[in-house]
């Protein structure tokens, strides 16, 4: 008997000491979140979240709906990156709570008469979060970094499409002197483009064009940008803690040059995937805006909170047009013209997105009055009859009935909208087609190897302008339908290089014609919309229609 | 026992060779790319060599495989490719401590309500504490746990306010997940226990205990519950590992910076890297929870021997 109690006790110390080797490293590893090597950062997050304040305190909170990947800017290209950095950094220029750029870290800006030179003057006193001067150089250096064959976001084009040799630095064929990036002097950069760019000033919002100090992020080397404590800020807001699982929470950057407007001492952003879940935070006031799902949205569009708001982001379908079915344009014609997208955007999604009239998403810049969208109206109506008879004519051109096969990716919204699609074609052209989902790399792979016929998917705009957009479909590769028209390249290639305003807007204009009315590449479905909820005494807190998503810096408490 | 537990440690590392290697082989079978289609189509050819140089993913497989058994070796896990830059043992570093606390917690709850509930239903047995015990042990099995995470978190963090309704900042956000995730637990735990005592109770030695006038506190605590405990022993690993290696449900739901979350999305996002780490980690802990569970059970019960040694 004795030696069973013994046995016993001693199994319940192994079991006990086990659980409480685990629950230690638990303890400590679970609110520190991020342990090993950062325990400067792992100690100031534990305070900082032990006083983090529960509801009713003046903490603005917002959530991401995806871990933040990485604050690395030349590595970081997912919406919750650009949201914590364009917070805590801040480029040339800003954008407004009209979404319109105003000048930030530079005071003005000046452009030569052949438009190809862009020389600006940064502003007095501009300071990095540890008081070391910021000058033009830090951009200089970020810039490169940007263009240069380290950077892994997959932006760099949207430095080297403009800038002189930046295409020739990527590959490595010239020296950063001759880049047309250059630090005049402290407060003057000047950048040298390759052609005349009406939106390139705008672009310098992004966050790919945020400063960075080289002497700085040197010392750090490939520690730079993996805890709070290995950077340093511009921005309205610095970082005090980050964890890519947990969120990042901010402080109000007093070294700030416009600190004075800056009204909220403390926010955070806390990576939230459930969005019924992130819902429940809203209620219990542990939040301070949430974005609601399509079911959520009968329920709350009377509520004073709600807001609804078109993000510059089109779902469209792509038709491979190596795909011997999809190569006849009447079938395209058809399929494009049998989808009711105005039903698609207010019944099926009813989540704040509009049905699409064409690929460049609304509310885009156009010429200053009207915006693209107004310009080139509908290019693709919803029109049953003619859709029948495309697809009559597209059969007769066949021989035959094809089977038709849509490829989507596996997550809710993209599979509902499938649905609808499939519904559609078979009560307005009266066939079934089949619905091959498949996880996003999964799908990914089948169209770069041209391996579809038709394909959901869809794409945001980096930058208010139609190009982001249109020159996607000058490479001609699978991904993009393997189209290859001649007119269209010159088209875009013409814009490009037209310092005429009005000629290139109509270049586009033309552009997007040929792509969506005449040849049928694509047929959008609809514009994203976002529908949030926002407690009622936060005012100004902005929501970026394209690039970075939620703005902080305006934002105040009643 | 020591030569017993040298030979499972070798076949601790024989299987886990194997769990890696079949791993390895068939993660790179899963279609896509660790890297982002769209843009990674628009880096420059540079870029992208640079990158696949980078991982090397632009040697052939077997090289590959070499490579890496070389870099675990010598503890090297890689780095994730979701994660830019982030060591993989650090990220899975990062979320073993939430899951690991919330799934000891979970098995503390559990074992403590289950032996309770299961000691009361046997002793009690067939009385409506007895019924109203089994009904709660199904409950708990059937109902899966991310709809007790829901209603736990719609009444009592929302509706009632006691508790956060998510996130992860001090112990009370561990509270809710802890005893969502403990239903199944408890059910499974109180069902083995009446099972078993129902069993002891009518043993002869209870009878004899009970013949010496023992009080009934003293039959049940010193006779029967002692003898009854064994089989949970043999449940517990299973259990332990179940709830310690986290569940993506609860862990979405309470938006908890867990493991079971960073499995399915490394999974799905083909990080290659963290996929492995995290099944090395997984298989390693399993086997060798198993082997504390088989090591005890032999503790506990003298009549089972590990080896046929000199002990017997």
């Amino acid at each position: 008997m004795k030696k069973r109690v013994l046995a016993l006790g001693t199994a319940a110390c192994l079991v006990i000491g086990a659980l409480s080797g685990c629950a230690f490293t638990g303890g400590t590893g679970g609110t520190t979140a991020g342990e090993s090597s950062q325990s400067a950062g792992a100690s100031e997050s534990v305070s900082d979240k032990t006083t983090a304040p529960a509801a009713g305190d003046q903490v603005l909170s917002v959530y991401a709906n995806a871990e933040i990947k990485t604050l690395v800017q030349w590595a970081a290209s997912d919406s919750q990156s650009s949201m914590v950095n364009n917070n805590a950094f801040e480029g040339l220029l800003r954008l407004d709570e009209k979404n319109e750029a105003q000048p930030a870290l530079a005071k003005s800006y000046d452009v030569s008469d052949d438009k190809l030179t862009y020389t600006f003057h940064l502003r007095d006193g501009l300071q990095w979060s540890d008081g070391t001067p910021l000058t033009a150089s830090d951009f200089v250096f970020s810039w490169l970094k940007q263009m240069s064959a380290d950077a892994t976001n997959g932006y760099s084009f949207i430095m080297t499409d403009y800038i002189v040799n930046g295409t020739e630095y990527n590959e490595g064929k010239v020296s950063a002197e001759e880049v047309g990036v250059k630090a005049v002097d402290d407060k003057t950069f000047q950048v040298t483009i390759k052609a005349p760019t009406p939106y390139f000033a705008r672009l310098t919002v992004l966050c790919q064009f945020f400063p960075l100090n080289e002497a700085y992020v040197t010392s750090k080397g490939d520690q730079y940008g993996l805890s709070a404590d290995n950077m340093i800020y511009c921005g309205p807001y610095t970082i005090t803690s980050y964890d890519p699982a947990v969120g990042a929470t901010l402080k109000k950057n007093d070294k700030y040059w416009d600190a004075a407007n800056v009204k909220i001492e403390n926010a955070q952003v806390r990576v939230m995937k459930d969005a019924s879940a992130a819902l429940n935070a809203y209620l219990a006031n542990e939040l301070s805006q949430v974005a609601l799902d399509s079911s959520n949205v009968a329920a709350y569009q009377n509520n004073p909170e709600f807001k609804s708001e078109s993000e510059f982001r089109t779902e469209y379908l792509q038709f491979s047009l190596s795909n011997p079915v999809m190569k006849n344009k009447n079938i395209r014609k058809a399929v494009s013209a049998a989808i009711d997208r105005d039903t698609l955007a207010k019944v099926i999604l009813a989540d704040g997105s509009s049905s699409s009239n064409g690929l460049v998403a609304e509310g885009m810049y156009g010429d200053g009055s009207k915006t693209f969208r107004e310009l080139n109206g509908n290019l693709c109506p919803f029109n049953a009859e003619e859709a029948k008879k495309y697809w009559e004519e597209g059969c007769k051109e066949l021989g035959e009935t094809p089977k038709l096969t849509l490829l989507v990716r596996d997550d809710s919204v993209t599979k509902a909208v499938a649905t609808y699609i499939q519904s559609e074609l078979n009560k307005n052209l009266g066939i079934d087609i089949t619905i091959d989902t498949k996880t996003v790399q999964a799908r990914n792979e089948l169209m770069d190897n041209d391996n579809y016929m038709f394909a959901s998917t869809a794409w945001g705009a980096d930058y208010d302008d139609a190009m982001t957009y249109l020159d996607l479909w000058t490479n001609g590769t699978p991904y993009r339908g393997s189209y290859q028209n001649e007119n269209y390249n010159k088209l875009i290639n013409d814009a490009r290089v037209e310092t005429d305003d009005a000629k290139r807007l109509d270049m586009l204009l033309q552009a997007e014609k040929l792509l969506v009315d005449e040849d049928v590449i694509v047929a959008p479905l609809y514009h994203r919309g976002s529908a949030t909820l926002t407690k009622s005494n936060v005012k100004g807190l902005v929501n970026h229609p394209f690039g970075p998503d939620v703005e902080f810096k305006y934002a105040y408490f009643e | 026992m020591i030569k017993y537990i040298c030979k499972r440690l070798i076949y601790l590392v024989l299987t886990l060779w194997v769990i890696v290697t079949a791993t390895f082989f068939l993660m790179k079978k899963l279609p896509g790319s660790p890297f982002d289609a769209e843009r990674f189509n628009m880096m420059s050819a540079q870029q992208q060599h640079v990158i696949l140089e980078q991982y090397g993913l632009n040697e052939s497989l077997p090289k590959q495989y070499v490579k890496y058994m070389g870099n675990i070796l010598h503890g090297d896990f890689g780095t994730s490719f979701t994660y830019t830059g982030q060591k993989v043992s650090t990220v899975i570093g990062g979320r073993i401590g939430p899951s690991a606390l919330i799934g000891i917690q979970a098995v503390l709850i559990g074992l403590a309500l289950g032996l309770v509930l299961g000691i009361i239903a046997a002793w009690k047995h067939n009385s409506g504490i007895d019924y109203f015990t089994m009904i709660v042990a199904v409950l708990g099995v059937s109902v899966p746990n991310f709809v007790a995470a829901a209603l736990l978190q719609y009444y009592v963090a929302l509706k009632w306010g006691i508790l956060p309704v998510g996130f992860w900042t001090d112990w009370r956000c561990s509270v809710l997940p802890s005893v969502a995730l403990s239903f199944s637990a408890t059910a499974m735990v109180a069902r083995f226990i009446r099972t078993e005592m129902l069993e002891v109770l009518e043993q002869d030695y209870i009878i004899t205990a009970k013949a010496k006038g023992l009080s009934p506190m003293k039959v049940l605590m010193r006779h029967a519950v002692r003898n009854s405990i064994i089989p949970v022993v043999t449940i517990l690993g299973p259990i332990v590992v179940n709830l310690l290696t986290g569940s993506l449900a609860v862990e979405n739901i309470y938006t908890i910076p867990g493991i079971g979350s960073l499995f399915v999305d490394s999974i799905k996002a083909n990080d290659y890297s963290t996929i492995m780490g995290i099944t090395i980690f997984y298989s390693a802990f399993y086997i060798f929870v198993v082997l504390i569970v088989d090591i005890a059970y032999s503790l506990i019960d003298p009549r089972i021997r590990l080896a046929a040694g000199k002990e017997a």
